[in-house]
């Protein structure tokens, strides 16, 4: 009924509001469960979607009211990517997001975690081009076999 | 995803939903629209009834409109308004909706007459949502619209 091995996705669209992450975060963590995700992956892959979507409707889209952010998610038998696309209004500059230690140290604002967050919680991750402008987030994460 | 425009009053937004015709997918839209109603304020109660209503409407999408085709979708929209919640759940529709579906509810003697018990679905759904409206979505599929209303309980 619910075949694991079978490739399939589904897309969401919200508005670009604040408090809108967390119609994605459930539907994406209600996605994974299914696929067979232990529970604790499934509990950072909530996490990383919700900045993944906050810093879309923050910063892409500059909270602009009125825009939308689009969410893909695809499995093809073995991993889980989710891409997060805004429509671009800031674009993404490009630059790492410094680590924890720089932050502690004063090197680096305190804010702007999101993206160094994403990349600790998920396989791979990083920004695509994208043919109709905005930015692309994808998060990759692979299903480890259950022991 | 940018097939269907998005003509939202000010005061409306919508959250669109895209899934593939393959049973146990509803669950995934049940937990987007029990977290954009918990949102909203709605009591754990009517939370469930939509739930269900709405696991209801997408198993007749897949098995009835699409036909268990899983190359096709289920289109799921949720439209939050200051009062209310709209839920609308399209097919592709290569099988219409029978008329005689929709009208009075079944007999507990025809439904045992069914080999598979079913043919509540529809039925359920009125019970549950406040208004309920089946049309033909601009995609040429079936089309459900569900309302369930915010209601400001003493």
């Amino acid at each position: 009924m619910y075949d694991p091995s079978i490739s399939s996705s589904i897309d969401l669209s919200i508005p670009s509001e604040l408090g809108y992450e967390r119609v994605v975060r459930e539907a994406v963590a209600s996605f994974a469960h299914r696929l067979g995700f232990a529970t604790e992956r499934v509990e950072d892959l909530k996490t990383a979607v919700s900045e993944a979507c906050l810093n879309a409707i923050e910063h892409g889209n500059a909270q602009t009211p009125g825009l939308r952010v689009d969410v893909t998610c695809v499995w093809d038998g073995s991993g889980l990517t989710v891409c997060v696309q805004d429509q671009g209004l800031k674009p993404y500059s490009g630059h790492v997001t410094p680590g924890i230690e720089q932050r502690l140290r004063g090197d680096a604002p305190p804010r702007g975690l999101g993206l160094y967050l994403i990349t600790q919680l998920v396989d791979a991750c990083g920004f695509e081009p994208s043919p109709g402008g905005g930015n692309v987030l994808y998060m990759c994460m692979r299903r480890c076999p259950r022991a | 995803m940018a097939d269907v425009s998005h003509n939202a009053g000010p005061a409306e937004r919508v959250v669109e939903l895209h899934l593939p015709s393959r049973l146990g997918y509803e669950k995934v839209a049940m937990d987007a629209a029990a977290s954009l109603a918990r949102r909203m304020g709605f009591s754990s109660d009517r939370v469930d009834a939509l739930r269900t209503a709405l696991a209801e409407a997408i198993t007749n999408a897949i098995e009835h409109g699409n036909a268990h085709d899983s190359q096709m979708r289920v289109l799921v929209m949720l439209t939050v308004r200051p009062s209310e919640l709209v839920v609308s759940v399209a097919d592709q529709g290569c099988k219409p909706l029978e008329p005689a579906h929709l009208s009075p509810p079944p007999t507990i003697e025809e439904s045992f007459k069914r080999g598979d018990k079913g043919g509540w679905g529809i039925w359920l759904i009125r019970e549950l949502m406040d208004e309920v409206e089946f049309t033909t979505a601009p995609s040429g599929g079936n089309q459900v619209r569900m309302v369930i209303h915010l209601e400001k309980r003493s």
